[in-house]
């Protein structure tokens, strides 16, 4: 066992997935029903079984993509395509031959379609299967040794072979159950994936599909229940429905359309709703044709009708969200959904760029956008600063010379990276108290930022550019001084931007990346706002004592020695690594948990955790959720988690039912900054915060963590769970 | 109706037809009140003379300073010079503004660190710092400014005597075109004593290098020689970071920058000529922000200006004592304030407004301290209306230095009050008793009698 371990690692996952797969679904337990299932009939259970191997064996000597063999991708098909040939034929050696090139074929058709539909961003699903199947059941009508399995007709007698009279009872009894017709068809249908026709099968099935996702066993039964009153209602024939492989169609659409590869929502329970009628026009129809060849149509419905639906999606130029695409595969409806909704929350200002603000220290917005001045029409969308002091007033003495007004003189930075665009450099200052209308913008800066974002800065002093045309400048360069010039009767600065390179080009709505607001001398952290009228602001500005503690960079290692409720515990060893889609993450080798995170000049931020949530790096995950580079006195920085990160296992069941509609949980993540010492090589940083989990708004339960932070890194972390009454403490070795 | 005042006849030579330079008369208004507090009344409670301490001006200085820097340059850090005016009070005024505590002796450390300093906020200047004040500030972490070998030496000792790494940076004397030039502290730029003393240091890998410093002069009238010596220090700490790999956290350019008072023998008022805080802060950050630093390396700028910080929130109200005729016709006043208190006088032409009202008419006056000492002169010459014996003045801007360096001769000192944020009036310092004085004295037994 561990020979094939090191030969072919994740050997006995990548089997599992291939069952699981089938639902969409990595769960191991899942699988092990499945698995059960499938040796109903125990040549087909044999079959699957063989197929998989063979295929996910060949596919990785072959040498393809490891993490999808793994993950079940390239075995799935080749199940189906077993347990399909396994309840047909007797088992002899010429159909284990069969069976063998059937499954090489299954997987090189599955790699083909890979390339050739994957390129529409859409899955391959179940067509291998049908290729295959179809190809088989044309070729095998010509193969005299392979023999027909009589087992499906004599049973019982097969059940009573490998159980006895008990089995046999057990099986008898569910299938006389008192059951109400459309609840039989129901599981029959869900048996009827795995070519077991029966309710036991379905109703194992079935409580695999409740433990794998709650979302998913909904859609399940809309999904049938949606065709079967449809069936009512025009009239159509039932029984192509109980037809056993036919129903399970519905099924699997509602899912793949009502949670998997779209988010869940009313708007995906909706279309699960629409799309019956759409499979039964196909099922009917199907039949039709493939009748001539005396072919199953088996999957084909639900294929169809899926990626019709997923690349019509793609076509969409509005309402991206009624109903939306999953972007990163989560492999549960409801990670899905709680992973994206929250990323939507976290995330939703990544398209812009962040832009800081253009000079240094702290700053009063004198006109704001939609302002009373100049702000109006096609310039809307402007702020105007100057510097005032405590006392309110913008300058000191009389404030008849440009001298006296506080931002006078004072550097201009550039609000983000970019090519300088255009500079006019050469219009007088104006004394104070008189205009120029006629170079209104005065001497002008113009900073390329990306195609078709611009910012513009003007009434700049003259000849006080530090820049040339042409020139690129990072965040933070001196680009030139405030001045007077232009319509402008004391100085101040204007700062805008505009999708084109001109002087007087109209102004585009833009929020500010970061930024402090200082109310009474306790700061607010801001990230893209846009500062009100009248606000005094501070550009934010980065400690590198914050930023070098959480500079994770691969290869770093974060060791600490960890003592829950005053005992000594395992020490938390753990590696930053970077995976082949350049993913930074900090692994724990010994719970095999993963926190993703992301870091930029001014955050870092962790996007996802998986793994074991009982380990120490779960409590790092909750603590160091969000952290700002920046220090301010009493600033507080909230997110929220991802809902699926609870772990109140009872809660997030009932939560799973009624997700796609109403979320009544919340996470919260708040980290305050509490203190700073700001000793060049002795600097000292505290923080602390909390995590909290909120049921219909109210407190249910929270941790208290309060982190240290100095020069060397990292050096302390508390957590504290009052309700659990559990301390973890991680001092640095 | 108020009684009309009396004011002693005076005759005066007709100045019409060739105004003077500054106009035809002196335009003077009373100091009736500071920060809302009536003199008379704090004479009437505290008596006379008495230093006033205005709070308020000393906040509102602080945050003029602060801003002129920190809109020009992200890192600014200013530490009190306890050596300007060390009361508590005072202190503590500019702690809480955020000032960190910069001393000059075991002293002035001792009290920075009972106002609560934290050690690591103290830094550590001049040129006697003894064994024990540096094993001290060790131990505290605290930053020394090594002004010469020697002290590198028992540095040296210390950090391995106490197994700490001290934190230190050098203080640099240069050429920055002024004069006279300060060379008597620290290490000289020019000739290659600072970076002989920075290898020193990096080579003998017992001290954490935090900083340079320089502190080129006082009440500089040139801002330009800040700029000089910013670049001189920005060039060091590259060269550091180029030969050594070694960061510089921050660059210390001390303090020297003017207060509003007027030198003896300027040509035109303080308040007109002097560099203000921003001409200051100009010439430094302008140099820092547009040099070679990669911008998250960027060192802390520290200030150590004093004068400049609490001149103005100094006042000393006196009263007259006696007025008196010179044999060449001068008139002379005599004051109850004397230079034992009023060590500035020695180089300022203080600003002197009387505390009520008073007629356009004025006399040129030679201002007299009340001590039995010639030296005791506060003003030579000032045109002062015509004041009587227990009328008021107030000198302005003595906030910086009278209250370290004043001294006990012939008179004791005098009270200190802080006028606070809501106007309410504290004393900070109350009047010396001969107890005072007395107490640290012994005579020895026989002695103590004598015959008459």
């Amino acid at each position: 066992m561990n020979k094939i371990k090191n030969l072919f690692p994740g050997y006995l996952t990548s089997i599992a997935n291939s069952y699981s797969q089938i639902f969409f679904s990595n769960s191991k337990f899942f699988a092990i029903i499945l698995i059960v299932v499938s040796f109903f009939d125990w040549v087909a259970g044999l079959s699957g079984l063989l197929a998989v191997t063979t295929t996910n064996t060949v596919a990785y000597i072959f040498g393809l993509n490891r993490s999808n063999i793994k993950a079940g991708y390239y075995g799935f098909n080749s199940l189906l395509v077993a347990l399909s040939l396994g309840v047909y034929f007797q088992i002899n050696i010429e159909f284990l031959i069969i069976l063998f090139f059937t499954s090489i074929l299954t997987l090189f058709i599955t790699i083909a379609l890979e390339g050739v539909i994957g390129k529409y961003g859409i899955p391959y699903l179940s067509i291998p299967f049908l290729i295959v199947c179809w190809m088989i059941s044309l070729a095998t009508r010509q193969y005299s040794h392979l023999e027909v399995s009589e087992r499906g007709i004599y049973m019982m007698n097969e059940m009573y072979k490998v159980g006895g009279i008990r089995l046999l009872n057990i099986y008898e009894w569910f299938d006389q159950l008192n059951l109400p017709a459309s609840i039989i068809m129901y599981f029959r249908s869900l048996g009827a994936i795995f070519f077991q026709y029966s309710v036991l099968a379905g109703m194992l099935i079935a409580v695999g599909l409740v433990f794998y996702s709650r979302i998913a066993f909904l859609l399940s039964l809309l999904g049938f229940f949606s065709a079967f009153i449809f069936y009512r209602i025009i009239g159509a024939n039932l029984s192509e429905l109980s037809n056993h492989y036919i129903g399970f169609n519905f099924i699997l659409t509602a899912i793949a359309i009502g949670g998997y590869f779209i988010v869940s929502s009313r708007y995906s329970f909706l279309w699960v709703i629409l799309m019956s009628p759409l499979i039964v026009i196909t099922i009917t129809s199907a039949n039709a044709i493939l009748a001539i060849w005396q072919l199953p149509i088996y999957s084909l419905p639900f294929n169809l009708v899926v990626l019709l639906f997923l690349y019509v999606l793609k076509f969409r130029e509005r309402f991206h969200h009624k109903p939306e695409l999953v972007y990163l595969q989560q492999n549960t409806p409801e990670k899905n959904l709680y992973f994206q909704s929250n990323n939507k929350t976290r995330f939703k200002n990544a398209f812009y760029i962040p832009f800081s603000l253009p000079f240094i220290g702290e700053w009063r917005v004198t006109q704001g956008y939609n302002g009373e001045y100049t702000h109006k029409g096609d310039w809307q969308h402007a702020l105007d600063f100057e510097v005032y002091d405590e006392k309110g007033m913008a300058f000191k003495a009389q404030g008849s010379n440009l001298e006296d007004f506080y931002c006078f003189n004072k550097p201009i930075l550039s609000p983000s990276g970019g090519w300088v665009e255009e500079i006019e450099d050469d219009i007088e200052d104006n004394k104070v108290g008189e205009t120029n209308s006629a170079k209104n913008w005065g001497n002008t800066i113009i900073i390329r930022h990306a195609d078709g974002l611009y910012s513009k800065l003007c009434h700049l002093k003259k000849n006080s550019f530090k820049v040339v045309k042409g020139d690129y400048v990072k965040k933070g360069d001196v680009l030139a001084y405030c001045g007077n010039s232009g319509h402008s009767p004391k100085p101040h600065i204007h700062f805008q931007l505009q999708a084109t390179p001109y002087i007087g080009s109209k102004t585009i709505e833009y929020p500010i990346g970061n930024y402090l607001l200082n109310t009474k001398g306790r700061f607010e952290l801001k990230q893209f706002e846009k500062p009100n009228k009248d606000d005094t602001i501070t550009a934010f500005e980065r400690n590198r004592v914050l930023a070098n503690a959480f500079n994770f960079i691969p290869g770093k290692k974060l060791c600490f020695k960890v003592e829950v409720n005053g005992h000594p515990h395992q020490d938390a060893e753990w590696e930053i690594e970077k995976d082949i889609y350049n993913q930074l993450f900090i692994s724990c080798s010994k719970t095999n948990s993963k926190i993703y995170f992301y870091t930029d000049d001014v955050q870092m931020y962790f996007t996802r955790f998986s793994g074991n949530q009982k380990s120490v790096l779960f409590q790092f995950y909750l603590s160091a959720y969000k952290i700002m580079f920046g220090f301010y006195q009493n600033m507080e920085v909230k997110d929220v988690f991802p809902i699926h990160i609870i772990r109140k296992p009872w809660l997030i069941f009932i939560q799973d039912f009624v997700a796609s509609f109403y979320i009544f949980l919340k996470s919260e993540y708040t980290i305050r900054y509490v203190s700073k010492t700001d000793d060049f090589n002795l600097s000292q940083i505290e923080l602390a915060g909390n995590y909290q989990l909120k049921v219909f708004g109210k407190l249910f339960n929270h941790s208290e963590f309060k982190i240290s932070i100095n020069n060397e890194g990292l050096q302390q972390i508390l957590i504290e769970n009052t309700s659990l009454n559990k301390t973890v403490t991680l001092t640095k070795i | 109706m108020e009684k009309l005042r009396y004011e002693r006849p005076v005759i005066k030579k007709l100045e019409t037809g060739m105004p003077n330079k500054f106009g035809l008369r002196t335009e003077y208004y009373p100091k009736t009140q500071i920060d809302g507090v009536s003199i008379k009344e704090l004479i009437k409670e505290h008596g006379s003379p008495l230093f006033v301490i205005s709070e308020n001006t000393i906040r509102s200085t602080y945050q003029q300073a602060k801003r002129a820097f920190t809109t020009r340059y992200p890192k600014v850090q200013f530490a009190w010079s306890y050596k300007t005016n060390y009361l508590n009070a005072v202190c503590n005024v500019y702690h809480q503004e955020g000032s960190w505590a910069e001393v000059v002796s075991g002293f002035e450390y001792d009290k920075a660190i009972a106002n609560g300093v934290n050690g690591k906020k103290i830094i550590f200047n001049g040129p006697d710092k003894s064994r024990n004040d540096l094993t001290k500030a060790i131990k505290n972490d605290s930053i020394l400014h090594i002004d010469h070998l020697d002290e590198l030496y028992t540095i040296i000792e210390l950090a391995d005597e106490l197994n700490k790494k001290p934190r230190v940076a050098i203080r640099v004397n240069m050429d920055t075109g002024i004069y006279p030039m300060w060379d008597r502290f620290g290490f000289n730029y020019e000739n290659g004593q600072a970076w002989d003393a920075l290898n020193k240091i990096m080579r003998s890998g017992k001290m954490d290098l935090v900083g340079l410093h320089t502190h080129i002069g006082t009440f500089m009238l040139s801002p330009n020689a800040y700029s000089i010596a910013t670049s001189k220090l920005v060039d060091l700490a590259l060269g550091l970071q180029q030969k050594y790999n070694h960061e510089i956290h921050y660059l210390d350019l001390g303090g020297g920058f003017c207060s509003r008072n007027t030198l003896k023998g300027a040509y035109l008022p303080g308040d007109d000529t002097n560099p203000t805080f921003d001409d200051y802060a100009e010439a430094i950050t302008t140099v820092l922000i547009n040099s070679s630093f990669p911008q998250e390396k960027m060192p802390t700028l520290i200030l150590e200006t004093g004068r400049a910080l609490i001149d103005d929130a100094g006042y000393l109200i006196t009263s007259v004592i006696a007025n008196k005729r010179l044999s060449g016709g001068k008139r002379a006043t005599i004051i109850d304030a004397g230079v034992n208190i009023m060590f500035t006088s020695f180089w300022y032409e203080h600003k002197i407004t009387p505390a009520q009202n008073f007629t356009h008419y004025s006399e040129d006056t030679v201002l007299y301290g009340p001590l039995c000492m010639n030296i005791d002169v506060i003003r030579e010459s000032i045109s002062l209306p015509l004041l009587n014996k227990g009328d008021q003045m107030v000198i302005h801007s003595v906030g910086a230095y009278n209250m370290t360096q004043w001294m006990q001769f012939i008179t004791l000192r005098p009270k200190i009050v802080l006028i606070d944020m809501d106007e309410r009036v504290h004393v900070i310092r109350d009047k010396e008793t001969i107890e005072d004085i007395e107490n640290q004295e012994s005579t020895p037994d026989y002695l103590k009698k004598f015959n008459l």
